[in-house]
């Protein structure tokens, strides 16, 4: 996740350069996003994944667009809440937290790191099987975590890799 | 009583014609496309009047917006242009006889977003149009349109997140509980029910003989004069309404005719400038006035049927008896020779390939569990008319031709036969067609249907007025407004809230999902544990029937129906739209998932555990483990000679089918519905038993976790081995407690023999399943048939290709073979088959689950 000095730094980029550099950045940033797209799922697969897209939202004007006049909040949670991470989105910017919160527009209760990226990223019957299995717990307005979906799907689209 | 002037029934001479041979060939080459024209008008509109701002939204506000769609959206007469597999583009020359489409492509997936499908289509854009099953194609231009300017208005201001907020206010107050919605909760975990509302309610039959008569024109004028008359605000405001939109409907027909007329100018091929100016001609004249000739009839269905699909989601919307209104306009142009009957097939043919010009929008998740769908669009033939007559004529077997020759998916065709008034040669007509086509049409017994309706209030001229909506439900045509498939109820989670005092093995054994009705290794009789199952099944009825009535009220709050009101019997007499009770007649209905199962565990544990003493635990235990280490105890659960099994007239398990249909039929009737009709049910189940049964573990009576349940009213495949006994236990049924409809799906092998002795055979099936017995029962209310063996079946699931049309009856409606998921596939292959010239059920090995596609 970008920091505050990081994010000030990354802002202007977009505005410098094309908007392929700022993907390439965030491809070259987003190293062990990517392998766990296409590898093993770890457990900082959600840090990982929310970390990205503020990446690839600082860098890039057109990935950016998607969040533009949007607002909404996600929580991220096990069952057992021993990780918990929410995402915030106002103002066209995104912004990460670590801890959980009260006030979501959905909230994703997922098993584990393996399972939530099978419902977001996976094809065919895999959203299928984390629902059958009850991996997958959503609570809230669906629309946001199709929207996430989307923005999620997106990001890999641009970054090549989906 | 109409004359039959055809020498032979069977129109066996009338052929495809090169016309509608080539268009055929179009239709089963091109993709289905996402169309974004309609949510990008809606949206436009909505934005540009403060729509979204909006506490309710009035139905002269929603008039003003589809009359602002149709007079915007883009007048199509010929589509030029598909995608085919693979998604690679390919031209075509459209000739249809008809203009216009349900959305700017040539085989559309319209989307409304302000229900709650469309967006679930969203995380998948970029990649639905490679999906595995049934893919749409989409451009990158349109995926980026959807994303940044039509989907984000929609995200709460789409029906379920209205009533989701509702409920959280509500509750919220009641409870102090944030954030609660147990309805919603419910239905969203996916095991219990399905509150189809939140998708649309569409599920109904037009009235469109005033358009044919009057024209719309005609209808404007009374609802002028009515406005004129009434001192009622809301009644003056409806009526404006109506007229906005007729005018709406107008002038997509004039913009039609004016593209018509330029792309005449520009052709130079004769005969084709001549199609185009009698397209103009004819869309000049209809729908705005009185139709004069069978062509223009027609045209005034189809093009009102395109206004339909602006306001309602594309399905189940069902033409209706279509044999019967139009049929004065074809004696009309037949006997002055303005027509003959391969003209009339033709248009047909035509009208057949346009009406089926959409598919539904599915996103992946349910094409997985639910898929293969069209948008179920049922027409009706036959029966008698309001008088109690005979109403079989020369269109009747025109119609059914035009669907022999065709046999489209959708529309779906449906028959009706009244035995002993409708002719014998007639049901052997549709018995003869079903074999031909191998699968349509579905055949219904007005006998029980119409004793069926009466039994919920109607008055006989209304229940003889039946037509068939979506799959296979009955409804008064024009004026019974129903949402049929309102509610899709999963019995056997009932089943499972008795088996494990209120717990459901899907959810987690440690919440109580119900209500404790307790532990029922403490019963004692049989009859506690049906009073337990009955308790579950109430509750389950109250919160489906309760969100229902939620969804329903946002429906009235937002989505008012100006259009279908106009075209339908009531709301004109009423000054009140359709979601506000304007029709003359109004239910709801709601169709149970998982009927044979429920009853055959009844059966199972009244036999085993509560006679022969097997102790519950055992068989709970069985269950958990999914019978591992209980091959013996499957064994015997799944042998009827053994364990009794509905479909064998095995008194038992008869009895416990009647206790079941009987006590739905009570609790569902109890309950009023937010127009303030009734509900009524139905057993039909489309794919659901298919897709719930791939979400629930092993049941009493023998099926493993993830096998299919059995579909609509049919008794369980393989253990109903002669075809009688599993036709007169269904006949035996009481037909009042079937009100909403009810498909019993069997599969005969194709005899290649004496042809004419299958057919002997079949009719004389059908005769006996419809027979009531003098009065002993009401007879099997419908039927529906697959004409196929095990190993053709087998082999399309291998070689897809080779059987692209290969047609077969769902539970309901009719799809493509290949389009189903695998788990469909399997239960279709695995139904039981019966040799009619034995009577008896032919032998099968399960099939295995066919392998994901990829």
């Amino acid at each position: 996740m970008a920091s505050r000095l990081k994010r000030s730094l990354l802002h202007p980029i977009p505005y410098l350069f094309s908007d392929r550099a700022g993907l390439f950045i965030t491809k070259l940033w987003s190293k062990r996003l990517i392998e766990e797209l296409y590898g093993k799922v770890t457990d900082k697969f959600l840090e990982l994944l929310l970390g990205g897209m503020d990446l690839a939202f600082c860098l890039s004007k057109g990935y950016r667009k998607n969040i533009k006049g949007f607002e909404g909040r996600y929580l991220f949670t096990t069952a057992d809440h021993l990780v918990a991470a929410g995402a915030t989105f106002r103002d066209g910017d995104m912004k990460v937290h670590k801890e959980a919160m009260d006030d979501w527009d959905i909230c994703i209760t997922f098993k584990d790191a393996a399972a939530l990226n099978a419902f977001i990223f996976s094809r065919d019957q895999d959203i299928l099987d984390s629902l059958l299995k009850n991996d997958v717990e959503l609570d809230g307005n669906l629309n946001y975590i199709y929207k996430f979906g989307f923005m999620a799907r997106d990001l890999g689209h641009r970054l090549g890799v989906a | 009583m109409p004359q039959i002037t055809l020498n032979d029934l069977s129109l066996k001479d009338y052929n495809l014609t090169g016309r509608v041979s080539n268009l055929k060939k179009i239709y089963f080459r091109a993709m289905p496309e996402i169309c974004i024209e309609r949510p990008r008008l809606i949206t436009r509109f909505s934005l540009e009047n403060g729509l979204f701002d909006q506490e309710r939204i009035s139905i002269l506000d929603k008039a003003r917006l589809y009359r602002y769609v149709l007079e915007n959206r883009a007048p199509i007469v010929r589509h030029s242009r598909s995608y085919e597999k693979g998604m690679k583009p390919f031209e075509f020359k459209e000739n249809s006889l008809f203009a216009g489409s349900t959305t700017s492509k040539f085989k559309g997936v319209p989307l409304y977003p302000e229900f709650a499908i469309a967006l679930t289509l969203w995380p998948e854009l970029w990649t639905i149009s490679k999906r595995a099953s049934n893919p749409l194609h989409i451009t990158d231009a349109e995926v980026k349109e959807l994303n940044y300017k039509i989907f984000p208005h929609w995200m709460e201001h789409n029906i379920l997140e209205i009533a989701r907020k509702r409920c959280f206010e509500e509750n919220w107050k009641r409870y102090k509980r944030k954030k609660y919605a147990p309805e919603i909760k419910l239905f969203e975990q996916l095991v219990f029910f399905i509150a189809s509302k939140a998708g649309c309610i569409s599920h109904t039959i037009p009235e469109f003989s005033r358009a044919i008569k009057v024209g719309l024109r005609g209808i404007i004028d009374e609802a002028k004069e009515k406005e004129a008359e009434t001192s009622d605000s809301s009644q003056k405001k409806f009526y404006t309404a109506m007229s906005e939109v007729l005018e709406g409907i107008i002038a997509h027909s004039r913009n039609l005719a004016t593209k018509a007329e330029e792309m005449a100018d520009q052709e130079a091929n004769p005969t084709l400038k001549k199609e185009l100016l009698d397209i103009a001609k004819v869309n000049r004249r209809v729908p705005e006035f009185p139709a004069r000739t069978f062509r223009e009839g027609l045209t005034t269905v189809w093009t009102c049927w395109v206004a339909i699909h602006t306001e309602n989601r594309n399905f189940a919307l069902s033409p209706g008896r279509m044999d019967q209104f139009l049929y004065d306009l074809y004696r009309q142009d037949i006997d002055n020779g303005a027509i003959d009957i391969r003209d009339a097939i033709e248009l047909l043919c035509c009208l057949w390939l346009k009406i089926g010009d959409h598919v539904p929008t599915i996103p992946d998740t349910a094409e997985q569990l639910f898929g293969g769908t069209g948008s179920n669009q049922a027409i009706t033939i036959g029966g008698v008319d309001k008088d109690g007559n005979d109403a079989v004529n020369d269109l009747t077997y025109v119609v059914l031709r035009a669907i022999e020759l065709m046999k489209l998916r959708d529309p779906n065709p449906n028959a009706r036969y009244y035995p002993g008034i409708n002719s014998g040669d007639y049901l052997r007509q549709l018995c003869a067609v079903n074999i031909n086509t191998g699968a349509i049409p579905a055949i219904h017994n007005d006998k029980a249907v119409i004793k069926a309706l009466t039994a919920k209030g109607e008055t006989i001229e209304q229940a003889r007025d039946y037509g068939v909506i979506g799959c296979v439900e009955p409804g008064s045509n024009g004026r019974s407004y129903g949402h049929s498939a309102a509610i899709l109820l999963n019995l056997t989670s009932a089943l499972e809230l008795t088996l494990f005092n209120g717990r459901h093995r899907h959810t987690g054994m440690d919440v109580v999902i119900s209500k404790e009705t307790g532990d029922p290794t403490t019963f004692t009789t049989f009859e506690e544990f049906k009073a337990a199952f009955e308790e579950q099944a109430r509750w389950l009825i109250e919160q489906v029937t309760t969100l229902n009535n939620i969804l329903g009220r946002v429906h009235q709050d937002f989505y008012p129906t100006p259009i279908l009101s106009a075209l339908f019997e009531g709301p004109m007499e009423k000054g009140k739209d359709l979601i506000q009770g304007g029709a003359t007649i109004n239910s709801s209905g709601a169709t149970i998932i998982g009927l044979a199962d429920v009853a055959d565990s009844l059966s199972a544990i009244q036999r085993v555990v509560f006679e022969e003493k097997l102790p519950f635990p055992d068989l709970l235990d069985a269950i958990e483990k999914n019978f591992e280490g209980y091959d013996a105890l499957q064994m015997r659960l799944m042998n009827p000679e053994k364990t009794p099994k509905y479909g064998n007239e095995d008194q038992v398990a008869d009895a416990n089918v009647s206790w079941i249909v009987e006590l739905l039929d009570r609790a569902f009737g109890e309950k009023m519905n937010y127009r303030g009709g009734h509900y009524r049910v139905g057993y039909w189940t489309m794919t659901n038993h298919a897709g719930f049964g791939r979400l629930m573990k092993a049941t009493p009576n023998g099926r493993k976790a993830g096998e299919n349940f059995t579909s609509g009213i049919t008794p369980v495949s393989g253990v109903t081995p002669y075809l009688t006994k599993a036709l007169n236990s269904v006949a035996g049924l009481p037909a009042r407690c079937l009100s909403s409809g009810i498909a019993l799906n069997l599969k005969y092998t194709p005899e290649d023999g004496d042809k004419e002795k299958m057919l002997d055979n079949f009719v004389a099936s059908v005769e006996g399943y419809f027979d009531d017995a003098d009065g002993q029962r009401d007879g099997g209310m419908e039927i529906q048939f697959i004409i196929a063996d095990h190993n053709t079946l087998a082999k399309a699931v291998e070689h897809p290709e080779e059987y692209s049309e290969l047609l077969v009856r769902v539970s309901g409606y009719t799809a493509y073979f290949k389009d189903l998921n695998p788990q469909m596939q399997k239960e279709i292959i695995d139904r039981t088959e019966y040799r009619l010239s034995t009577g008896k059920m032919v032998p099968f090995d399960p099939f295995p689950l066919p392998k994901k596609r990829s």
